[in-house]
């Protein structure tokens, strides 16, 4: 659903400081993070493999060289 | 040509047919993994705005300027920190007048109405609204506090209507400044001590007669109403030909302000059509009686019909079941096609002219 937003692209490279910056510049921030700037529940964060939550969430520090990814949440029991 | 746009739980669907309405075409799913709770033409430039909301990305609005080939979707839409409110659904646009380039109105859950004048790209809050005093007489109905329904009178352009579940109906007559409750007459027996508050009533869909604007049609959770003078004052309709007064759709016919139509359920805690059937129910006479129209319907059924799945035009009635079922009728109501089936589960269907 995030990459047809954006005309189908599937990966961005940005400059940022932290995952939240790096999250923020992207053209679909404001389906990832909610009215009051936090990230949605059902949204799932890794750097480099990692669940970001085990990490400092949006203020883990970024060095320039790695890859996040978004990934919704499996979500089992929600009606859909 | 005439054309259907029918939101589902899992995308949005166009119906497309002739002048007849009995043979229709139906388009591969668009706006693909989004729940569409209202799809809409904007007869003012062609665009088409849906109300969009999605378990993982939250609630939002699409434009689609080519017919819904591609999707802008909009930028900034949500409640003031101050208001202590998160926005939880968007429910239903309405595009403005012929000549208000650019503005459109959005409600939404909990209880809230929003004003775009940019086409949709930004959204405010209607603090009048948001902040309205009766707002902690409000409760959320089983669909959550849903501003569902939102009418322009078409002669003044300082008049419309909203409703909201379970709110009652609003109406402005200074353009969104000032709101006042309009449901004098309007039933809430879950409330027994006060059966007629103020505000509470759990309209389920309200609408304004094209051609008289002073007369208004809701479906309510406690019955059919009327009213003849702008929502001051209604009358109950039911019991004369009606086999529930609970139900969700409803529709009019723009040249006669004295026929509408209704889909009962069964009732509140059973909501599937009642006998085993699906049934239209029509009124000539300004709801006095009621018949059962059934021509070309399934039965036996037990379906339910949702609150935007029902849209009408000058040269038909159309519904949506949450089967995934789509039914015209051309007739005012006589005979009705099964325009599409097997669809995800609507949630509502709009008339559109595609030109």
């Amino acid at each position: 659903m995030l990459a047809a937003e954006v005309g189908g692209q599937r990966r961005f490279d940005v400059d940022a400081d932290t995952v939240g910056s790096a999250l923020r510049s992207l053209p679909v921030a404001n389906l990832v993070f909610d009215e009051r700037g936090q990230l949605r529940q059902l949204v799932n964060v890794y750097v480099d493999g990692t669940d970001v939550r085990e990490h400092e969430g949006m203020d883990t520090r970024l060095s320039g060289s790695e890859e996040i990814r978004l990934v919704a949440a499996i979500a089992g029991g929600y009606s859909t | 040509m005439p054309a259907l746009l029918v939101g589902t739980r899992k995308g949005l669907f166009v119906l497309s047919s002739d002048e007849d309405r009995r043979d229709w075409e139906v388009s591969d799913p668009l706006l693909t993994g989004w729940e569409v709770f209202h799809a809409v033409p904007d007869p003012r430039d062609g665009s088409v705005y849906a109300a969009t909301n999605s378990f993982v990305y939250g609630a939002t609005v699409h434009r689609s300027e080519d017919r819904g080939e591609t999707w802008t979707r909009a930028e900034e839409l949500g409640l003031p920190e101050e208001t202590g409110l998160t926005l939880e659904k968007t429910w239903h646009v309405r595009p403005g007048r012929e000549g208000e380039a650019g503005r459109l109105w959005l409600g939404g859950a909990p209880g809230v109405l929003f004003r775009s004048d940019d086409s949709g790209r930004t959204w405010k809050t209607v603090q009048s609204l948001v902040g309205h005093e009766s707002r902690e007489k409000w409760n959320p109905g089983a669909g959550g506090m849903c501003c569902h329904s939102i009418q322009l009178d078409p002669d003044d352009p300082n008049r419309m209507y909203v409703a909201i579940s379970a709110a009652g109906t609003f109406r402005t007559e200074d353009g969104g400044e000032s709101w006042e409750p309009a449901n004098s007459g309007v039933a809430a027996d879950f409330f027994p001590d006060n059966p007629f508050p103020e505000v509470g009533q759990c309209v389920h869909k309200l609408l304004v007669h094209p051609s008289r604007p002073e007369r208004l049609w809701q479906q309510n959770h406690c019955g059919v109403y009327r009213s003849d003078d702008h929502g001051r004052n209604w009358e109950r309709l039911e019991g004369n030909g009606l086999p529930s007064g609970f139900g969700f759709p409803i529709m009019l016919d723009p040249s006669d302000p004295d026929t509408a139509f209704v889909i009962p359920e069964e009732g509140a805690e059973n909501r599937v059509t009642p006998d085993g059937r699906l049934g239209v129910y029509r009124t000539k006479d300004g709801g006095q009686s009621w018949e059962l129209l059934e021509g070309g319907l399934p039965k036996p059924a037990w379906v339910a019909v949702l609150r935007e799945s029902s849209s009408f035009d000058d040269g038909g009635a159309y519904f949506g079941t949450q089967s995934g079922s789509v039914f015209a009728s051309a007739d005012g109501g006589d005979s009705w096609v099964e325009a599409a089936t097997q669809l995800p589960p609507i949630l509502s269907v709009e008339a559109a002219d595609w030109r």
